[in-house]
């Protein structure tokens, strides 16, 4: 039987849909019986929105910016059939 | 659930880098660095990982020519920037700090009764969105000091996971971790950004 401590263990392989079919079932049966594991695997859900949503930010736009510059520097370099590549 | 890409819409995009075409590779730079960047940072800190994506980008510009379109673009650039890395950094010694043995953050574990129930239930009733809750200053900028705190290895392995919907097996490849590892490491991240929410929202401090 699937206590609480063993689904926390597993709950970012059932969030990431990495459980087999038996494993699978076991979570869910006990997430129909168990407020505290609903509870903890919808903010542990949460976590991982959170960790993507704050990830993704842009790079700073004057390294951007650096970096087109160098590329149209090896652009105009690779133009010129440069011997020094 | 989220969806990961499996191939990527950018055939065209090659063609028009091969050709040389400026306003593609100011395309591919912005589409592509934050990942790029994702995979330095596994190997070194912020600034040389931003001097090495650089140099990657200004060597592709070359290298396109040799690329063949059996991984996607992204694959690709990810893997020369990992060599890259690697070379630059050969004699650096790398230390893993995650103990892979455990899955359940210690934090967390002791919150368990002997029987396997919870002893001190999560305290957390809310459950606004990822967006609505970052829009919250502090707690963004507490966010910020536990990802920063995050051994290198688990961070890059996130940040390419999360952020940038890298694919595990592709993960493990580029970042030399087994799959078993990046389960435990990305686990064990989740469970610390959990703790560290649960506790902003009930003290209201990081
Ligand atoms: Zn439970």
């Amino acid at each position: 039987m699937l206590m609480c401590r063993d689904l926390a263990t597993i709950a970012s392989d059932y969030l990431d849909g990495e459980l087999g079919a038996t494993d699978r079932l076991s979570v869910k049966v006990h997430l129909m019986m168990c407020r505290n594991c609903r509870s903890f695997i919808g903010n542990l859900r949460n976590s991982a929105a959170l960790i993507r949503a704050h990830s993704s930010q842009t790079p700073d736009p004057d390294y951007l910016r650096r970096l087109d510059e160098n590329i149209a520097k090896a652009l105009a370099g690779k133009d010129r059939d440069d011997p020094g590549e | 659930m989220h969806i990961r890409e499996t191939r990527e819409p950018d055939a065209g995009l090659v063609a028009r880098l091969k050709a040389g075409d400026p306003d593609a590779y100011r395309e591919a730079v912005r589409r592509y660095t934050p990942g790029m960047l994702a995979v330095a940072r596994y190997y070194t800190d912020h600034s040389s990982a931003e001097d090495i994506v650089q140099d990657c980008w200004a060597k592709v510009v070359t290298a396109i020519q040799g690329f063949e379109g059996r991984s996607g673009l992204s694959t690709w650039l990810h893997r020369i920037v990992a060599n890259r890395a690697k070379n630059t950094l050969r004699h650096r010694q790398r230390e893993l700090t995650t103990d892979f043995s455990e899955a359940l953050d210690p934090d967390l574990a002791s919150r368990f009764k002997p029987n396997g129930r919870w002893a001190v239930p999560p305290r957390m009733t809310t459950s606004e969105s990822a967006e609505a809750l970052l829009e919250n200053g502090a707690l963004s900028d507490c966010l910020d000091k536990h990802l920063s705190r995050l051994p290198e290895a688990q961070r890059s392995a996130l940040m390419l996971y999360e952020a940038h919907q890298r694919h595990s097996d592709e993960v493990c490849n580029i970042l030399d971790v087994s799959a078993s590892n990046l389960r435990v490491l990305l686990h064990r991240a989740r469970q610390k950004i959990f703790l560290m929410v649960e506790h902003f929202q009930e003290s209201g401090e990081c």
